[in-house]
């Protein structure tokens, strides 16, 4: 097996291949956080009053607020206060045309294999990017316009939609959900709203890629989807950071809702940097995700590959309570050197017959741990409900970890619980069956995780599916063989 | 804000204060517990006592607590050597193991040396009550008091253990006849506590078959709080048949640690029938290779009963096999929790190691809770779990109605089908019938089964 243990070699010591930093001109902010700090960035916002007194409000929940020890990633305890809380690429106005873009930011994009011309035309996804903190661009806009469909910055929404976004901002996640979501709504920067109106049924896939440049600005993007009754809208958000020795915070939060008979469809590709061989550096991705299927028949689904991040730290959940509403949740978690994952669902019943499915596949390489945490909890007026629940983990290598913690809280007697799990390693016989038949150690080994992780990857769009494909097939280089 | 001191998670949560009561019943028993005329051993059980004092009653906060109010229900005035006299026809039917069988018997935490006996042993063979072994092997019964797990109920049984055991086997010693250790609880005036504490050492070779029972002859506050612990030398086996049949309103907390040498055999299988909190914990470690560990629990939780069963095995040694399968069915207003771990530490490769929890709610009412965990540090390793909940199989019981069985017959054979698996792991013959009878006189169609059982 030399050759297998050198594929492991090379996978798991392959570099980080999205490491550059772009040099742009910015406006930030001292490091520091207290109440005029959030008054400050929301006056540069130029906010409404209620906004402000919300940000306010949250701001003193998060002080009073601890940070919890039950998670199963270790991190040093993070200053809050050396973390400048507004950073912004320097620009009069917002460019009409994609030409008025800087070029530098133009070319970070190109050296990360997503043009943005190529998609706007090919592949007609309308993509809202977040560099740092404010949104640079916006495609494709004209075309939703027509549909009344409205996908824009939040800022901009706050503007232009005061009364959606007061509607339905922190409905899901309430300020003082947890320390990190009360972090994010009192600075929150900015990051993507979109409204589906009733009936429509979004035509393209809405996405977003955030990067993290700007050394030392945590980013707290907020991103709030609803939709109406009868809407379907899917979502990607994709994303990739430069390297950097310093750890780097990223609190998102991102709610939906659906309404009767609506459907969203949450996608995401993790990619920021995990931080090199001995742990140093690297993104800590504590994101509050969480969907509410509020009408009936209503339906939420989220798939996510996370390969990037120093700690992962999430848990995208669904609170089903419109009746029939149905909740899904798709993962594949990679984790290498000494990357930190804890990562799963919630899935909270109340509605009548509501039914959800849970799919995550771990995979633990080098001494990195990967924590798969879920919660199914049946509410007794959750008559009839219905979940299941696998999830498999693999193991490469002697020296990582791969766990599962399940909760299953049942109150309704007609309820009915599933839930499985499997560990193993890496099949030696079907390595042995590839390279038998003249595969090389590197593919079988990307054949053969891609077959563990198929359930999740046909969940994603199609080209995300084959981003992500790639992505794996990088991450296991040389790790798996 | 400095984020340091937000880092620092204030213990209040997690623990409530003691009831004075247990202060109070220690100060009064402290001279008469056994190995009071022993400096080293008074001290030890002061110190004993200041440790749980300082752990407190966890609270739903504490992770290994969270689907069990354990305060609500325990956290009450206790009196520790309630003496009491129940006639022996209430005990026959208790007494487990056949004609030849070995046993302790205990009342409210105190020898009954009439209904006891341990005679005949072989040689290399040692069955002794917690007093005699107190006297006979003071400093091996003090180092075990002494180990503090961090557990605030484990501080209060060293404090106060006045009952139990102590069973010696040296290699290559096997008991044919079961050895029984039975808990007879009977609540008086005030509610009566007691802290039995069992030590089992079994060398390599030997075998043992435990019964353990704890029995309440009346409905009535009381507290059980039992420690089980020791280890199985290489190739020792042990088969250990619990039956936790408490009688209304009682409450048993009991904690089973045991490490296991290789190639031991250890077959635990824990009925839960009764009481209004049945606690289980067992913490299994396999520290030798080719272990085989099996571990099962049934529990039939009705009117108010909360049984939580936690369960931890540990894999530290390569090749070792643990099975777990625990069961449940819920009644009206009962509630089942569930949290079982598979731990494999690094190096303990080729590890299999599998976990099960099926369970039957059947009330509008009742709660289960489960929570099946795998921690996994080796890569070579074969480790799944499954957890289950539902109600009975529409389609099974059209199935026996169609037959024109009646649906009470129909909905008690199929309760009947699903947890007699349990019973049938139980090793001792006479265990599995007791049990038999336990289960039926839960169920509506109890007589039935039960002849149709016996009939078999």
């Amino acid at each position: 097996m030399a050759t297998a243990l050198d594929t492991v070699k090379d996978y798991t010591e392959a570099e980080y291949k999205y490491g550059f930093v772009t040099p742009v001109e910015e406006e930030r902010f001292p490091p520091g956080l207290d109440e005029e700090v959030v008054r400050r960035l929301s006056a540069k916002k130029g906010e409404p009053a209620w906004l402000t007194e919300w940000r306010l409000s949250a701001l003193r929940r998060f002080f009073a607020m601890e940070m919890p020890t039950w998670q199963k990633v270790r991190f040093d305890p993070i200053d809050f206060q050396a973390i400048s809380y507004y950073a912004a690429p320097r620009q009069k106005e917002r460019p009409k045309s994609l030409d008025e873009i800087d070029p530098e930011i133009r070319r970070t994009y190109d050296k990360l294999g997503i043009p943005i011309r190529e998609q706007e035309i090919l592949a007609g996804v309308a993509v809202d990017y977040v560099f740092d903190s404010v949104s640079v661009a916006t495609t494709f806009k004209r075309k939703l316009e027509e549909l009344g469909v409205i996908f824009c910055s939040i800022s901009e929404a706050v503007r232009e939609h005061p009364e959606l976004v007061r509607k339905y901002l922190g409905s899901v996640v309430p300020p003082g959900d947890n320390i990190f979501a009360a972090l994010n709504s009192a600075v929150f920067s900015d990051g993507s709203f979109v409204y589906v109106p009733k009936g429509v049924r979004c035509p393209m896939e809405l996405s977003t890629y955030f990067r993290i440049n700007a050394a030392g600005t945590g980013q707290f993007e907020r991103t709030l989807i609803i939709a109406d009754e009868g809407s379907y809208v899917s979502y990607l958000e994709g994303c990739t950071a430069p390297m950097r020795d310093e750890n780097q915070l990223h609190a998102a939060v991102v709610e939906l809702v659906a309404l009767d008979d609506a459907e969203i469809k949450y996608s995401t590709v993790q990619n920021w940097y995990p931080g090199d061989k001995e742990g140093r550096g690297g993104i800590y991705n504590f994101v509050t995700k969480r969907g509410l299927c509020r009408g009936k028949r209503s339906k939420i689904s989220w798939t996510q590959v996370e390969t990037g991040s120093a700690i992962t730290w999430k848990y995208p959940s669904c609170i089903l309570q419109g009746d029939d509403s149905v909740g899904e949740f798709y993962s594949v978690a990679v984790t290498n050197h000494r990357q930190q994952a804890d990562t799963g669902t919630k899935m909270i019943h109340i509605g009548k017959r509501t039914r959800s499915r849970i799919v995550s596949k771990g995979i633990s390489a080098g001494r990195s741990d990967n924590t798969y945490r879920g919660l199914v909890r049946i509410l007794r007026s959750a008559e009839g409900a219905r979940n299941y629940t696998q999830c498999d983990s693999m193991l490469i290598g002697e020296h990582c970890g791969a766990h599962t913690v399940p909760y299953i809280e049942i109150k309704n007697r007609t309820a009915k619980c599933e839930h499985e799990a499997t560990t193993s390693k890496i099949s030696e016989d079907q390595l042995f069956y590839c390279r038998q038949r003249g595969i090389s150690e590197e593919d079988a080994v990307a054949l053969i995780v891609n077959g563990f992780c198929r359930e999740v990857m046909n969940e994603l769009p199609m080209e995300f599916a084959v981003e992500a494909k790639k992505l794996l097939g990088i991450s296991l280089e040389g790790s798996v063989g | 804000m400095s984020a340091g001191p937000a880092m620092v998670v204030s213990a209040s949560r997690r623990r409530i204060d003691p009831d004075p009561s247990f202060t109070r019943a220690f100060a009064e028993l402290a001279p008469r517990l056994p190995g009071s005329d022993r400096q080293e051993i008074a001290a030890l059980r002061a110190r004993s006592l200041a440790r749980f004092t300082e752990l407190g009653i966890p609270t739903q906060r504490d992770e290994a607590w969270k689907f069990t109010p354990v305060g609500r229900i325990v956290n009450r005035p206790h009196a520790a050597d309630v003496p009491a006299e129940p006639p022996l026809e209430r005990i026959l039917p208790h007494l487990l193991g056949g004609p030849k069988a070995r046993r302790l018997v205990f009342v409210n935490g105190r020898l009954v040396p009439q209904w006891s006996h341990v005679g005949g042993l072989p040689e290399g063979a040692a069955i002794e009550s917690l007093t005699r072994a107190l006297e006979r092997r003071t400093e091996a019964v003090a180092a075990r008091l002494a180990r503090d797990d961090g557990r605030s109920f484990t501080a209060l049984n060293a404090a106060l253990a006045a009952s139990g055991a102590w069973i010696e086997l040296a290699p290559g010693v096997v008991l044919s006849d079961p050895v029984q250790l039975l808990f007879v609880t009977v609540p008086g005036a005030s509610a009566p506590m007691s802290h039995p504490r069992v030590v089992l050492r079994l060398g390599s070779g030997a075998a043992l078959t435990l019964l353990e029972s704890h029995v309440g002859l009346e409905p009535g506050p009381a507290l059980t709080n039992l420690v089980l612990e020791g280890e199985l030398g290489e190739g020792a086996s042990l088969a250990h048949d619990r039956l936790l049949l408490q009688a209304d309103e009682a409450a048993l907390i009991g904690k089973v640690e045991l490490v296991l040498g290789a190639r031991a055999r250890y077959d635990q299988t824990t009925v839960a029938l009764g009481g209004s909190l049945l606690r289980s914990e067992s913490e299994v470690s396999i520290e030798g290779e080719g272990v085989e560990c099996r571990l099962a629990g049934l529990a039939v939780p009705r009117a108010g009963e909360h049984v939580d069963t936690l369960v931890r095995v540990h894999h530290r040694a390569p090749a070792s096999h643990s099975d777990q399968l625990f069961k449940s069915v819920v009644e009206e207003r009962g509630h089942h929790a569930f949290a079982g771990k598979i731990f494999v530490h690094r190096g303990a490769q080729r590890t299999n190691a599998y976990q099960k929890n099926d369970n039957l709610l059947l009330a509008e009412d009742g709660e289960v809770d489960s929570k099946p965990e795998l921690e996994i540090y080796a890569d070579d390793v074969k480790c799944s779990h499954g957890a289950t909940c539902g109600e009975l199989d529409p389609s099974a019981l059209f199935y026996l109605r169609a037959r024109g069985i009646d649906a009470t017959t129909a909905r008690g054979l199929l309760i009947w089908a699903f947890a007699s698996e349990l019973l049938d792991r139980l090793g001792d013959r006479t265990a599995r019938a007791a049990a038999r009878r336990a289960l039926a006189a839960r169920l509506p169609t109890g007589a039935l089964v039960d002849e149709h059982e016996d009939a078999a």
